[in-house]
């Protein structure tokens, strides 16, 4: 195969200067006067979020008027992904609450939206944006913004350009939206997830209710024992292929074992090294293995679910265990209140006994997955020439300022401009939102994704593929983690 | 301009100015089809040309299209040393050839069933079509359900009347998942066979039949020797259009399993996507399209020499 570098600074180069451009201590004072982190990283724990909240009173529609005039006219288009049919209620309001506030406080631009499907979003924009049909504006998972400044199809596009400053916002969240030093985006919010369980499950099978798996190996342990004792099903594991739901599982207890796709948990990445194929991976792998082949505690159609399939199961008290976002129990209430007579019954007697905790911790690390949304501005050269560069700042600034970031992450994420945990909205969410500490207390934990154009194909495909070819007997443990080694260097050429 | 072969042979010079002559006698039937070929050539045959033009190019995730990489034969040469295309192709000629058999030999059963009166036989037809013309992906999550290793439906009845211990692992087992989706895939299609064949038995002549009857012939020599024949050219057409739809066929396989469990399910077409839309290697999937086209081709011309034998047989 013929394979050729762009010319231009070599990977490392970049990247660290992209990481030093991050960790810089000197970030200029945004357009409102704030200087430096509003937050203490290095003291983030579930009492100092909720010591902050509350604390910073914020006029959203004054703070977007010293970047785009209130009275601007204009017109752009903007794709994102919005609630669904399996999304909770509360995310609908709040998006129709998002439209409805942008529209009051810019008039005159109008909005050209279209929400899209998670899994089919990105392949209708990579085609539209080779038909030169992109749209202006774009809320996208974290994931997706490398391959899209790689061909060139994102504008540059930094905090500072709408309001904000780079400090304001979670370093893995910046280096998320880097690309060769440059910045292509604002992050909107961002994602971590939690071990949920089922306290009435853990009892029944003689385990504490009220104390997660400290460890991946207890996880294993505990999902055997829930099986062996009660019939249910331990951990609801997903091992999908191209679906989303997969690595963001599979890889925190990858990460927590010492493994990796490349050196993705390393302080300064450089992507140059496959660590599919490390001790770490393998034990991670063979954790699965275990739970899948040796104990069958975990479900056959694990293969073939996404975390939707394990939404049902775990609601009825058929599963034990699964990690998730904390609107899955937003979800699961709207599921609850559908339901009458005896099933019924069983949801309420779930929802009673839901438990939140940490993610199970390794050998080398506790780790989650650092996930989240971008706001970005593409290029006029692919949205047929029909660009206003002024609205889409105005979506923009109004998207990521510390009030919308904070409520577009209600129910199932957290702000990613770090002044939102110091709102009030974020005083409210804590105050009723069950297990939002949790999750937020995950964040100093996430790992992005690798940073590079071929995380998609690492994540969604070779990722799955490596555990459906462990867990079918088709290839070994060791076997199956070499392959997609093999894949990875391919794909990277090295 | 092309020169059209006369009587199966290349026509001699006094005989191509006739031809020429015929055809310009002929312009204006020409243009009244101009504007569907201008469609088809916008719609098909440009993106038949770029799909074959960047077969011959890699194109990285990294790489904006315009900065592709010509590699030649190189995208060929790698599908022809492909272990997962030898197991996508496998999988394609059971899915293909299963799913064909059994969707005509049930639309062909109902046809018959349905060729003769008896009552609600309205009602019964409207009833067979119903999967024909239910959307494919609405099918695919309700079957998937139906057939789910853990909590599906077929999985707790046979739990339920003692036939086995647990639930039965359709979808997520390397062996039953290309029968169990091919079996959806049945379901979906045989109504197309049972209208083509039901069609097709409404030409059969009715006093022949009898006539054979009050001949002596039994119902199955009837059948044999009269019916069936009649049906040779609808039957070839129908088995046609069922294997190129389903060398065609996307959603069930992609849906209900997405190709696994480890490739087990994985057909040409869904190989193609996951190439394009997974690994974002656009000119390796144009390759692995390209072939899907020779192949499909072939089958179209089959297609069209049935229909115009037709053609020529009732002239």
């Amino acid at each position: 195969m013929t394979y050729r570098e762009k010319s231009g600074p070599s990977r490392r180069d970049v990247l660290a200067a992209g990481a030093g451009l991050v960790g810089s201590s000197l970030i200029p004072a945004n357009s409102f006067g704030q200087t430096g982190a509003p937050v203490d990283l290095a003291n983030w724990s579930p009492e100092y979020v909720r010591k902050i909240a509350g604390t910073l009173e914020v006029d959203t529609a004054a703070d977007c008027a010293k970047i785009v005039p209130l009275d601007y006219r204009g017109n752009i288009t903007f794709w994102y992904v919005g609630p669904t049919d399996a999304s909770p209620r509360i995310e609908h309001e709040i998006d129709a609450e998002f439209w409805a506030a942008f529209a009051k406080t810019y008039p005159n631009i109008t909005v050209e939206k279209q929400s899209f499907d998670y899994n089919t979003i990105l392949d209708k924009l990579r085609t539209a944006a080779l038909g030169n049909s992109a749209p202006m504006v774009a809320r996208l998972m974290l994931l997706w913004a490398p391959e899209l400044a790689a061909k060139g199809f994102l504008n540059e596009l930094k905090p500072e350009d709408v309001g904000h400053s780079s400090a304001e916002f979670w370093p893995a969240a910046m280096k998320a939206v880097t690309w060769r030093g440059k910045t292509y985006g604002v992050p909107t919010y961002n994602e971590t997830m939690a071990l949920i369980w089922n306290a009435e499950l853990f009892e029944q099978a003689g385990l504490n209710p009220e104390e997660p798996p400290a460890t991946w190996d207890d996880l294993v342990n505990y999902s055997r024992t829930i099986k062996e004792k009660t019939g249910k099903f331990g951990y609801g594991m997903v091992a999908r292929r191209n679906a989303g739901n997969t690595p963001y599982r599979f890889m925190p207890q990858c990460w927590a074992y010492g493994g990796g796709a490349l050196d993705e948990t390393a302080a300064a990445p450089r992507y140059e090294q496959v660590l599919l194929d490390s001790p770490g991976t393998k034990a991670a792998l063979q954790a699965s293995y275990d739970m899948y082949v040796r104990d069958k505690s975990v479900p056959v159609s694990a293969l073939t679910n996404t975390q939707n399939e394990n939404q049902d199961p775990f609601l009825s008290g058929n599963l034990a265990m699964m990690i998730s976002h904390p609107s899955e129990y937003a979800v699961m209430l709207d599921k609850a209140a559908r339901l009458s007579g005896d099933e019924r019954a069983r949801a309420d007697r779930a929802i009673a006994k839901v438990r939140y905790g940490l993610i199970p911790k390794g050998p080398a690390r506790r780790a989650v997955a650092f996930g989240g949304w971008n706001a970005h501005i593409f290029k006029p050269s692919v949205t047929g020439g029909k660009h206003d560069m002024e609205a889409a700042r105005a979506l923009v600034t109004f998207m990521t300022g510390p009030e919308w970031s904070t409520k577009l992450a209600w129910a199932g994420s957290n702000p990613g401009n770090l002044r939102g945990f110091k709102t009030s909205w974020m005083k409210k969410r804590l105050e009723t939102i069950r297990f939002l500490d949790v999750t937020t207390s995950m964040l100093t934990y996430g790992v992005p994704f690798p940073v590079i154009p071929e995380s998609t194909e690492i994540m969604n495909i070779i990722v799955p593929d490596m555990m459906q070819n462990a867990l079918t007997g088709r290839m070994s443990v060791s076997a199956a983690a070499d392959a997609a080694a093999r894949q990875v260097r391919d794909a990277l050429s090295i | 301009m092309a020169v059209m072969e006369v009587n199966g042979r290349r026509p001699r010079r006094g005989e191509r100015r006739s031809l020429v002559r015929r055809i310009w006698r002929q312009r204006h039937d020409y243009l009244y089809v101009l504007p569907a070929i201008a469609v088809m050539l916008l719609v098909i045959g440009y993106p038949v040309y770029a799909t074959i033009y960047l077969s011959f190019f890699n194109t990285p995730p990294n790489l904006a299209l315009d900065d592709k990489i010509f590699v030649g034969f190189d995208n060929y040469w790698r599908i022809a040393m492909s272990d997962s295309v030898h197991q996508a192709t496998w999988n394609t000629m059971v899915w293909t050839l299963w799913s064909t058999l059994f969707s005509f030999i049930i639309g062909f059963a109902a046809a018959l069933a349905l060729n003769r009166e008896f009552f609600g036989r309205a009602l019964v037809r409207g009833t067979l079509l119903v999967p024909y013309v239910i959307s494919a992906v609405a099918a695919a999550y309700v079957w998937r359900w139906i057939f789910h290793s853990d909590f599906g439906v077929i999985g707790a009845i046979s739990v339920e009347l003692g036939l086995t211990d647990h639930p039965i692992n359709f979808l997520d087992n390397q062996t039953a998942v290309l029968p169990s989706l091919i079996l959806v895939n049945v379901w979906k299609e045989f109504p197309f066979a049972m209208i083509m064949m039901l069609a097709g038995l409404q030409t059969v002549p009715d006093p022949l039949l009898r006539a054979a009857q009050v001949d002596g012939a039994n119902a199955w020599q009837r059948f044999w020797h009269i019916t069936v024949p009649h049906l040779k050219g609808v039957a070839l057409v129908t088995i046609l259009l069922l294997l190129v739809a389903n060398l065609n066929s996307f959603t069930i396989p992609y849906v209900m399993t997405g190709g696994g469990p480890a490739g087990a399910s994985e057909i040409w077409i869904t190989h193609i996507y996951q190439i394009a839309f997974g690994r974002i290697r656009f000119g390796l999937a144009s390759a692995y399209s390209v072939i899907l086209f020779l192949v499909m081709m072939s089958a179209g011309y089959f297609y069209v020499r049935a229909l115009t034998r037709g053609d020529k047989d009732n002239s």
